[in-house]
């Protein structure tokens, strides 16, 4: 068979999957912890299913609010816009906004979590344990999402690679990690199982 | 003041993007919760289910932000056509998925009977066949609905930037969630 040479660049299969497969390899193995810890949870989400409801959201959150503060960081690195001054006031903007974001959606998903237990099941759990559950490690998940965030945008800013390629995937997934194992954590100690 | 101006402008542009991503994620938490009774069945299976839900983000996530610069730059129309790039780049999202759905089934049981040695694990063939098929079908969805809605908002005057994040994470639980609870019942009945 006959690639035709530089017509596609980047846009063809072979490129685009030689550079990106072994990359997936990589997150997976990072992210088989957070599936560890979700299965040795087995008893808990067993007694408390509204666990499980919340995992999907647990999983991702952390990770959308990361890429959401990565891609915004990277882009002003791009138009040369900050130094990462910590004078810098519309950092701390963006810092500001993305716990208020963390605080509004994750009690948002105890109010969503809480109606479902009460509907499905028999309010096992009941609002304040959830409330408590889904923002203590909701918001650890969201300062874990803007440390690493900026650590990495910084990072490979300095090293020259462009943000956007590799390092908002590998934070959002590292987050995600955290977010999954924070969550068990703290539904262990708030439930006690 | 602008500080406050900035902090409400990235607050109000966020917040409905995460809440259709949190409703997303309550539905597919319900399926997930259908899936806990086959964990004794398959041992191994709940620990695939994050790593999957995260590599439909990395993959249609990437297949996405390409169409949106895609589109942007003018080397790719708005519908589906054969134009080598659009087929190159749809080619690279079936394999990079479908192909990372069979490494997370293969890595999983690796990990488990070989690292951590747990004393149960479901079969190889059985981790690997649940992923395959979740696989396989979450990709045809993913990839047909994301250019569908990709090229829908395009035309109708949507930035496709925005709304590729949004719709790969909603997306990706609600029918990442569905295909692995069918893949369940299928190897469950099959092997």
């Amino acid at each position: 068979m006959v690639v035709p040479q530089g017509s596609l660049g980047t846009w063809d299969w072979k490129s685009i999957v030689g550079n990106m497969f072994p990359l997936l390899v990589v997150l997976s193995l990072i992210v088989l912890w957070a599936g560890v810890t979700l299965e040795a949870a087995e008893e808990g989400l067993e007694t408390f299913a509204i666990l499980a409801v919340m995992v999907p959201t647990m999983v991702d959150m952390g990770g959308n609010l990361g890429a959401i503060l990565s891609s915004r960081l990277s882009t002003r690195f791009h138009l040369g816009t900050t130094e990462l001054d910590p004078r810098d006031r519309v950092l701390w903007a963006n810092v500001a906004a993305i716990l208020a974001l963390a605080a509004t959606i994750f009690t948002a998903l105890a109010i969503g979590a809480a109606a479902i237990d009460h509907v499905l099941f028999d309010a096992t759990v009941g609002f304040g344990p959830l409330l408590l559950i889904s923002l203590v490690s909701g918001m650890s998940v969201a300062v874990i999402a803007i440390v690493f965030s900026f650590a990495a945008t910084y990072g490979s800013y300095r090293l020259g690679i462009d943000p956007d390629d590799t390092t908002i995937p590998i934070v959002t997934n590292v987050v995600d990690v955290f977010g999954m194992v924070i969550f068990i954590g703290v539904s262990r100690a708030v439930l006690g199982f | 003041m602008s500080v406050r101006r900035d902090f409400w402008s990235i607050y109000r542009e966020a917040l409905p993007i995460l809440f259709v991503a949190l409703g997303g994620g309550l539905f597919a938490g319900l399926v997930l919760e259908e899936l806990v009774e086959s964990i004794q069945r398959f041992p191994g299976l709940f620990v695939m289910i994050p790593v999957f839900l995260a590599t439909r983000g990395n993959v249609y996530g990437a297949l996405g932000g390409r169409i949106a610069s895609g589109l942007h730059q003018g080397l790719i129309e708005p519908r589906f056509d054969w134009s080598d790039r659009l087929v190159n780049a749809v080619l690279a999202s079936f394999i990079n998925g479908i192909g990372i759905s069979v490494v997370i089934g293969f890595l999983t049981w690796v990990v488990l009977e070989w690292v951590l040695r747990w004393e149960a694990v479901a079969a190889l063939s059985e981790l690997v066949g649940i992923m395959l098929v979740a696989g396989v079908l979450t990709s045809f969805v993913m990839i047909a609905g994301l250019l569908a809605i990709i090229f829908a908002g395009y035309r109708y005057g949507y930035d496709p930037d925005n709304l590729v994040g949004p719709i790969v994470t909603t997306l990706g639980d609600i029918f990442g969630m569905l295909f692995m609870l069918f893949a369940v019942l299928l190897v469950g009945a099959i092997l």
